[in-house]
């Protein structure tokens, strides 16, 4: 929790200021971008927040994450033999990393992480020397936060520990362009702030947070436009509203859970985020910049990046097993990790929401750069909006339960 | 472009209860006379010559939609339209018939022949339908000449021309065994002859008037017809001429209101405003990516919609008065639209009514995207392009061209603060005497839309300087775009510069000298009816001077025509 | 051949079988100025055609400081010098104003090509390439008109209401050219439909009507019914050349249809549409689809832009102050300049078409030629013309003419004559000349 400094309401007022407050209250604020008190946003640019200038020799001192293969081709009956040519070579590297990648039973680990034993190359990082982008989640600062690129202390980023020393997640790495699929169009989110009398400072204001129904509406070349207008999605598991402040000129939203919708090699999936707010500092043109940041739930998170087990088809039925288990394979193939590896190390760093039971964390610090610029947000109802939500349902995990 | 004129309208459209109001109207104008409504007779006809109007991309396209039916493709390129006496409907009569042109009308007969004649669709279209043969039917052949040739061909045809094309389904089934084939080509045949592509203008003698022709009916049915529904006569128009009710009032009063009842009418007015604002410019106009990142070709055809659906919905739905396009304050939106004028639009595909602003600051559709993006250039806004156009198009007020040799190395003074507005930097057109003439007239007009980029998104500054937007039209001055669409509504040759265009639109010539008196005719009757443009196109279309025509030997007196033979060289 | 007879033969005795048409057959259905196709050993076609450039130029970085045969070439022709022996420079030939009001961009440009003045649009003599696609243009297009800018006008008026449009877009261009209707010359087998017969003859039949129809128009309006005629006519000429089997063209391949592209005045898609649709054309004028086209690089108030820029070339002409330094408008100039680099791509395109002993060039005559020569004053003397190519061998050229404000016409009287046309003067009032600039013509 961020720590929030003294409310105006602690402060007597003087008479003077409350009588011209009265009119304050009533006064929304209004020009192109703020509307009646109200302004919408939509996210134009999303991005992990991760470290800008990482050492990787001092936080990876076991050196990166590995996938499959390059574990095999670790061992001794993994090297290239002589007379192997690299077409054989590559072959066996490939069909014995598969086989790492099953249980003997020939179940798969990423669709069942559980089953696998200990997996020692995924290298989370170690220590916490390392500035990185984010906020103060809790309000405390534990040994295992992190600083922050600008001093600040008790930074919670515990996703990128746990991604910061495998390869695709470096500058430039395969796993940073996911916002690529937001420009086009196959998800994105849209936020309105409604009560708003002041940019600079308003302590009561409405912060909403919705999937967007609508693709972002792009230039031809290809940069997000302002002043769009947008639907959220219909369904109503992807809308979040809580109360919200503006203290000099940055909005701040109270916690609380959200629901976004993602999307991998077209089947749909989540991004849930628990006690999750945004921060974003707002300027002159309506346009703000800033975080989204919260706790998401292991489970979930595992699944949206690393197993795609609850990866559904438009219909909203679940993708067939092929699809899932060959896109989380294929993915762990070529970003570097493997699937259980991850499962063991999101747990393993894991830092919220602990088991009423068991005590196990159950969710990880993780947070996301975010810009936005102005927009218009629509009703969800009416006979234009067409559905675009899919309507998860349970699936019963059988023993892929999560306790550890 | 020419398809957008052909999505209807969603408003509510109410055909017979406006006509009802004319009619009315006119039994008002007509019977009882009070001291402020003058009866207004018609003054004597002039006429003008008989012509040749090519028909346009539009009325080809409604043609082939009202001849066979709306499904019926039409896939070919059409050339851009010449523009004479500023309507391109005038340059109809102006206009010759490339290479390019003949070629691709050749791709259109074609595509409509192959798509009758399909195997699935044939029965739909053809009055019989033969099992596939390679013989001739030679009753099937002279029932498709006869139902679609004088429809083609706007009249009757010759005995010689229904031989022509009897021969050619003989031929082209014996060539190619197939009946079908045989039918094609005589149906190329028809839709490529100077009939269908030309409408070739007849005169008769006129029997009240022995110093006047008049068009022969079948040239009346086609002028009421593009002028008012903007499509070749139907069948019914056809017959109205063939039997004389054209030549008798009350017929001719009775089809006319028939034509203005039909949807078609919608189209009529539509074709009539493209051209009058000069859309086919959309065609060639690019905006810099960077500067105006909201602008593409979906904006674009949005923006010529969305000012057409402010047009019909005013002058045609709501029967309103046409000054009042000048200073409307709502409009249709869709969401690309939304962008630039920063208004939310709920629909996701499809329009809203909305305010044209949030403050109500911007009224009118001379503040449309679709008139201040045209009239500006790439990267910036043009007060001289916009004045002019404002001036040209709703005053009919011709500004001459610029001096060949205008210098600029006197005015330009490097070393001087930097002029941030366009105001500034146009104050040198406005001092030098060379350029004050023409710019005094254009510039300020212009000036009051500066609050409007190139792309027409409001801005209140300029590199960081507050615009001026004050300004002159005429002797009414104002103090912003709000106050120049006002003064538009009020200044007395906007209806007037209507009444000609829409009178010019309808012959397809431009007005000559003795029609004065005519065209103060027309404008005080339009003053009488309140504005309304219905109401003004069925005076203009039931009036004598709309079918008259100037005996022979003034034939050809305004046209400047230099022969030339084709070896090369001028013989004048 | 006369008409009736032609038609006769078209009605009666095909009967739709697979015929062989041989060539002496088929010569009773060209024309009689039909020439002999590209083959080996027989004469090659001469091709003309028009490249135009719009705000003209430079004078200093454009003009030779020496006349004659051995000069320099100054640094913005410096794109142009591999063709300096094969190109005549013309400087300082006037269009002749004789009073008429100069429009900008247009009075220039029509000038030049048609020998009057003009203050507006409305020309009063077929453009001179028109008059020699009706002398040599029997070709499955009469002309092609080209704009690399994306404006769909060109300079090539028949008259003042019949101007031909530009295509805009190569891939457009390259499904006119080689999609339907499109012969292959080197094709092993040709098999002529006997539906392009049934065609023709529908066409001519329409074409019965035309004496009628003549006594029943004004006067006035003759002039453009028959245009509508010989258009009319010139597909029916189309469709029968459909019936013969097209001459085999030595070294030509049908090319790949181009790759879609943005099509708009952004300067570099310009320069990449004018390639693809250089390219395009050249092989047009191989395998014989037409003799004569008309080219505009950039429109005459030019519209080229860079990106970011709000001011157009044109604009810049005349709102760019003259560099203190320079003694020029550095942005215009690198347009002028990027005009010559597109001028010598354009040259590059048809000198890479191998053809008899030498290039598709050597028989093409190419007018290169601007609307203005400062476009800042609009000044219509001195209009930059080049002609590029040797024409088969009818044109001299490597030299460079100072005109000492002769009518520019002297230039179009010159080209009409050398691409066979006989006439011997041209132009009107301060522009009518008959004296032809000898260098030029073998």
């Amino acid at each position: 929790m961020r720590v929030i400094k003294k409310s105006r309401k602690n402060r007597q007022p003087s008479l003077l200021v409350l009588f011209l407050a009265s009119f304050a209250v009533h006064a929304h604020a209004s020009n192109d971008f703020l509307r009646n008190g109200v302004m919408g946003m939509v996210i134009s640019h999303i991005e992990f927040a991760l470290a800008p200038n990482a050492n990787l020799a001092s936080n990876c001192p076991n050196g990166m994450t590995l996938n499959l293969q390059e574990i095999y081709a670790n061992t001794p009956a993994g090297k290239r033999r002589e007379d192997e040519t690299d077409q054989e070579y590559l072959k066996r590297l490939s069909s014995a990393g598969k086989k790492l990648g099953r249980s003997e039973d020939g179940r798969d680990f990423c669709m069942h992480p559980q089953l696998a034993d200990p997996e020692p190359n995924f290298h989370s990082v170690v220590g916490s020397q390392t500035a990185v982008w984010g906020l103060n989640l809790d309000g405390r600062d534990s040994a295992e936060d992190f600083s922050g690129v600008d001093g600040e202390s008790g930074i919670d980023n515990q996703w990128y520990r746990t991604v910061g020393c495998s390869r695709s997640f470096q500058p430039n790495g395969m796993s940073l362009s996911f916002n690529i699929a937001m420009l086009t169009g196959s998800w994105g989110i849209v936020l309105e702030v409604k009560g708003v009398d002041d940019l600079r400072n308003d302590d009561q204001v409405q912060v909403s947070i919705y999937a967007n129904g609508d693709p972002i509406r792009l230039s031809p070349s290809r940069e997000p436009l302002s002043y769009a207008s947008y639907s959220p999605d219909t369904d109503e598991r992807y809308w979040t509203t809580v109360p919200g402040r503006i203290e000099d000129g940055v909005l701040s939203s109270q916690p609380a859970d959200i629901t976004l919708r993602s999307e991998v090699n077209s089947m749909l999936l989540e991004r849930v985020l628990r006690d999750a707010r945004v921060e974003l500092t707002l300027a002159e043109d309506g346009s703000a910049s800033g975080y989204l940041a919260g706790y998401a739930p292991v489970e979930s998170l595992y699944d949206m990046l690393y197993g795609y087990r609850t990866g559904r088809k438009f219909g909203g039925e679940l993708a067939p097993l092929a699809l899932r288990s060959n896109s989380a394979n294929g993915a762990a193939f070529v970003l570097g990790h493997t699937c259980h590896g991850a499962y063991q190390a999101l747990y393993a760093n894991a830092d919220g929401h602990p088991d009423s039971e068991t005590g196990q964390f159950t969710s990880i610090s993780m947070q996301y750069r975010i810009k936005t610029l102005p927009a218009f947000i629509l009703s969800a109802s009416g006979p234009d909006v067409v559905t675009t939500g899919v309507v998860a349902a349970e699936i019963t995990r059988g023993d892929a339960h999560v306790n550890h | 472009m020419s398809t957008t004129d052909r999505r209807l309208s969603s408003s509510y459209h109410a055909p017979m209860h406006w006509v009802l109001a004319l009619v009315v109207l006119f039994a008002g104008l007509q019977g009882c006379s009070n001291d402020s409504k003058e009866l207004v007779k018609e003054p004597a006809a002039v006429g003008g010559p008989t012509l040749l109007r090519r028909i346009t991309e539009s009325q080809y396209r409604s043609s082939i939609a009202t001849i066979f039916g709306p499904e019926v493709p039409v896939v070919a390129r059409f050339e851009r339209p010449l523009r004479a006496h500023g309507l391109i409907a005038v340059g109809t009569s102006e206009a010759g018939i490339s290479p390019f042109a003949m070629e691709q009308y050749d791709i259109a007969a074609q595509g409509v022949a192959d798509f009758i004649l399909a195997p699935e669709n044939r029965a739909s279209y053809l009055p019989c339908v033969p099992a596939e043969g390679s013989s001739i039917e030679r009753e099937c052949a002279s029932a498709f000449i006869d139902r679609y040739g004088p429809l083609l061909f706007r009249r009757p045809l010759s005995d010689e021309q229904r031989e022509r094309y009897l021969g050619i389904i003989e031929s082209g089934t014996a060539h190619l065994g197939d009946f079908y084939q045989g039918l094609r080509y005589a149906l190329v045949g028809m839709m490529t002859a100077p009939e269908f592509l030309l409408r070739v203008e007849r005169a008769v003698e006129d029997p009240d008037r022995p110093f006047l022709r008049q068009l022969d009916s079948y040239s009346k049915a086609a002028r009421l017809s593009f002028f008012l529904n903007n499509t070749t006569p139907d069948i019914q128009l056809l017959q109205a001429a063939a039997t004389g009710e054209l030549e008798d009032e009350q017929g001719l009063l009775k089809q006319v209101d028939r034509l203005l009842a039909s949807p078609n009418f919608e189209f009529a007015l539509r074709a009539f405003f493209r051209d009058m604002l000069e859309f086919e410019l959309f065609d060639d106009l690019a905006k810099d990516s960077e500067i105006y990142p909201a602008f593409n070709s979906e904006v674009a055809a949005d923006a010529q919609e969305q000012t057409l659906r402010d047009i019909i919905r005013t002058l045609m739905t709501e029967n309103g008065d046409y000054r009042h396009i000048f200073t409307l304050a709502e409009t249709d939106m869709t969401r690309a639209l939304g962008v630039i004028y920063r208004q939310p639009v709920a629909p996701r595909d499809g329009w809203e009514r909305v305010p044209l602003s949030a403050d109500g600051s911007r009224i009118g559709i001379q503040s449309h995207v679709s008139f201040l993006a045209l009239h500006a250039h790439p990267g910036r806004s043009s007060p001289t392009l916009r004045g002019e156009a404002l001036r040209n198009i709703f005053l009919c007020q011709e500004v001459p061209d610029p001096p060949p040799d205008v210098n600029f190395s006197a005015i330009q003074d490097t070393s001087n603060a930097a002029m941030p507005t366009a105001r500034e930097r146009l104050s040198a057109h406005n001092t030098e005497p060379a350029c004050a003439g023409c710019h005094k007239v254009m510039d300020p007009v212009g000036l009051a839309l500066e609050n409007y980029d190139g792309l027409g998104a409001f801005r209140e500054r300029e590199n960081n300087a507050l615009i001026d937007a004050t300004g002159f039209l005429d002797g009414m001055s104002y103090e912003d775009a709000h106050g120049l669409a006002l003064a538009l509504e009020t200044h007395p040759e906007t209806p007037r510069c209507l009444v000609e265009k829409l009178y010019r639109f309808g012959v397809g010539r431009d007005t000559v000298w003795k029609e004065r008196a005519y065209m103060d005719y027309l404008i005080s009757l339009f003053e009488q009816a309140e504005y309304r443009v219905p109401a003004l196109m069925r005076i203009i279309a039931t009036s004598e001077n709309f079918f008259a025509i100037t005996p022979f030997e003034n034939e050809g007196q305004d046209r400047l025509w230099v022969s030339t033979n084709k070896r090369g060289g001028i013989d004048s | 051949m006369s008409d009736i007879t032609r038609r006769g033969f078209l009605r009666g005795s095909l009967r739709g079988a697979a015929i062989g048409v041989g060539l002496p057959l088929l010569d009773c259905l060209l024309d009689n100025s039909g020439k002999a196709f590209a083959a080996t050993g027989k004469r090659l076609p001469v091709r003309f055609g028009t490249w135009v450039w719009g705000c003209g130029f430079i004078p200093e970085l454009w003009i030779p400081k020496q006349v004659g045969t051995e000069f320099t070439l100054p640094a913005h022709l410096a794109p142009l010098k591999p063709y300096q022996d094969q190109m005549a420079l013309l400087s300082g030939f006037d269009v002749k104003l004789d009073g008429v009001p100069n429009k900008p961009h247009v009075t220039g440009c029509f000038g030049l090509r048609t020998g009057i003045p003009v203050p507006d649009y409305k020309v009063k003599a077929p453009t001179l390439d028109v008059l020699i696609s009706d002398q040599i243009g029997d070709t499955r297009f009469r002309s092609l008109e080209v704009c690399s800018a994306g404006i769909e006008r060109s300079y090539s008026y028949r008259d003042a209401g019949s101007p031909n449009p530009s295509e805009t877009s190569p891939l457009t261009l390259y499904h006119r050219i080689f999609g339907a209707g499109f012969q292959d010359p080197n094709a092993m087998e040709f098999t002529p439909d006997p539906r392009y017969m049934v065609h023709a003859s529908v066409l001519s039949a329409t074409g019965e009507e035309r004496r009628k129809l003549m006594r029943e128009v004004g006067a006035h309006d003759r002039q453009r019914l028959d245009e509508y005629f010989t258009a009319l006519r010139e597909i029916e000429q189309k469709m029968a050349l459909q019936l013969e089997a097209p001459a085999p063209v030595e070294n030509f391949v049908i090319p790949n249809a181009p790759p879609a592209t943005t099509i708009d005045s952004e300067v570099e898609n310009v320069m990449e549409n004018h390639r693809l649709m250089a390219d395009l054309l050249a092989r047009a004028l191989q395998c014989n689809q037409t003799r004569v086209f008309n080219m505009l690089f950039s429109d005459t108030a030019s519209n080229l832009r860079r990106p970011g820029s709000s001011s157009t070339h044109h604009t810049l002409t005349h709102e760019e102050p003259v560099d203190p330094e320079l003694g020029f408008q550095r942005e215009v100039a690198w347009f002028a300049e990027k005009s010559m680099v597109a001028c010598g791509e354009f040259l590059d395109a048809l000198s890479a078409i191998p053809e008899g002993d030498g290039t598709l060039l050597d028989n093409c005559l190419v007018l290169a030629h601007s609307d203005c020569s400062i476009a800042k004053s609009h000044a219509v003397e001195g209009i930059p013309t080049m002609i590029v190519g040797r024409a088969g061998g009818r044109v001299r050229t490597g030299f460079h003419i100072a005109g000492k404000g002769d009518p520019i016409s002297r230039i179009g009287l010159t080209v009409q004559q050398a691409m066979g046309l006989p006439i011997e003067r041209w132009g009107t009032l301060g522009m009518e000349t008959n004296r032809v600039i000898t260098d030029l013509l073998v």
